[in-house]
């Protein structure tokens, strides 16, 4: 009679851990596919901001004309791009792009001093704060669930389940080189 | 990392239990209270008195444990802001670092007071609350602050909050308690001292008040202290920038000026302490926390 309790015991404690194991895989990775999720809102949020700026910016900077194409160029890369990765490289473009704008805009007091430009370039800085920290959550989210898929004893279960260690956000630093300025 | 990781959860794991053992004790406290009075008072009525005191010792914590987050945020009379206008980077800061965190947006709050400061309440992640003053949104630049921020998403991430306003506003209300109760008995002395035994009960029954707040006020400084540095941490690790935190400690130290107007009760809840330089401090010396801070 004992025996049988304690058979009984071992098997419902093995079931329960065999259901933790397998919710902890499922949290972890929804974590993941969500802060993907944030990242893709963030950048739409940007994309979106665009048109608006270079509207405001056209009527002062008419020499310039390849900056405002490098921008309308990085945009369009961005809204058309199929995956993240190649979403968020594109974004990158688009933030050197904006830099060499933001600098230009120096030399030039009346955009300057336009409250809508500077609504626009707020904003923008504050997107690109947003991408960047749903980055970071993305890296960390994937580094929780490499923890789990790699250590004792998630590995066996990851064995088990099929699960295997997911990719990190790689952007290439040759792609975030710094931009020049030429006037 | 890995380790940070499991010290999170270790900590909101203890935070939920000292949770349900701050409620047992105050319920505990607040029946040994009733059974005092019930005894300096009327012996007639005791049972009558414990089963009222039963009840409105469970009400009470029923009523704290879903309001505690309001009654803190009306007790310095803070109001809800919107995202446009004025607040609009104090609600995008805390937006970024709630997608770097995964927390869910807070509602946001702002409390009249030149001092710089900022609290979290609410009962989890998911009512959470963060109040900052208008001095900070003034004076922090937008690091400082998004540091500041990030130290009460880490409150709240922690599962800070809950212990934190439960002790604060419980407490709260036993001084309250006591005090109502110490008063009536000195007007009581007054006009009667019939026997013997209502005199012991009597002064049992002021030790209790006077103690009472004064345990709960230690136990409450041993825990706020460790809680700060840990949610210093939680903060770096959000925004990885300790500069923008230390920055505000330091405008602190160097400009803050005691707050009178705040509770003594939820005075543990504030980002540095509201009396500032007042000796028992419920906080952390400020040095220190810049110290531990430049070494990350």
């Amino acid at each position: 009679m004992v025996l049988e309790w304690v058979i009984v015991g071992i098997v419902a404690f093995a079931v329960l851990v065999f259901l933790y194991f397998f919710n902890r895989f499922a949290v972890l990775g929804n974590r993941i596919d969500n802060s993907l999720s944030q990242i893709d809102v963030q950048l739409k949020r940007r994309a979106d901001l665009i048109p608006n700026l270079i509207e405001s910016v056209k009527g002062y900077v008419k020499h310039e004309k390849s900056v405002i194409k490098e921008v309308t160029d990085a945009r369009k890369a961005l809204v058309s791009a199929g995956n993240i990765e190649a979403k968020v490289k594109a974004n990158d473009k688009l933030e050197s792009a904006l830099k060499t704008i933001f600098a230009l805009a120096e030399n030039y007091p009346d955009l300057k001093a336009n409250t809508n430009f500077l609504e626009l370039q707020r904003e923008l800085a504050t997107t690109e704060d947003k991408i960047a920290y749903s980055r970071q959550y993305y890296n960390d989210s994937i580094l929780a669930y490499n923890d789990l898929c790699k250590t004792a004893p998630g590995i066996f279960f990851a064995k088990l389940y099929g699960k295997k260690p997911r990719e990190y956000l790689h952007i290439a630093e040759s792609e975030r080189k710094n931009i020049e300025v030429k006037f | 990392m890995n380790e940070s990781r499991i010290d999170f959860r270790d900590q909101i794991s203890r935070n939920k239990t000292k949770s349900v053992i701050l409620i047992f004790a105050i319920f505990l406290v607040m029946v040994l209270l009733g059974y005092v009075i019930s005894y300096a008072f009327e012996p007639g009525y005791f049972f009558g008195i414990m089963i009222l005191s039963i009840i409105i010792s469970i009400s009470y914590i029923l009523i704290s444990y879903y309001n505690s987050d309001k009654i803190a945020l009306l007790s310095v009379g803070a109001k809800e802001v919107r995202h446009e206008g004025e607040y609009k980077q104090y609600y995008d800061l805390v937006h970024g670092l709630t997608l770097a965190s995964g927390i869910k947006m807070p509602k946001l709050y702002v409390m009249k007071s030149n001092q710089i400061n900022a609290f979290a309440s609410g009962r989890n992640p998911e009512h959470a609350v963060i109040c900052v003053t208008e001095g900070a949104l003034k004076k922090l630049d937008k690091k400082e602050l998004e540091g500041v921020l990030a130290h009460e998403l880490g409150h709240i991430g922690n599962y800070d909050i809950r212990y934190m306003t439960l002790v604060a506003v419980m407490v709260g209300m036993i001084s309250i308690i006591s005090e109502i109760f110490l008063r009536s008995l000195w007007m009581k002395g007054n006009n009667s001292d019939d026997n013997k035994g209502n005199a012991i009960f009597m002064m049992i029954g002021i030790l209790l008040a006077v103690l009472a707040p004064i345990v709960v006020y230690f136990v409450q400084l041993a825990i706020s202290r460790k809680r700060e540095f840990s949610a210093d941490a939680t903060a770096v690790q959000f925004t990885r920038y300790p500069p923008g935190l230390i920055g505000a400690l330091k405008k602190i130290r160097d400009e803050n000026q005691p707050e009178k107007k705040v509770n003594k009760a939820v005075a543990p809840l504030f980002f540095a302490n509201p009396f500032a330089k007042e000796l028992g401090s419920t906080h952390p010396p400020i040095e220190k926390r810049i110290q531990v801070l430049e070494k990350m």
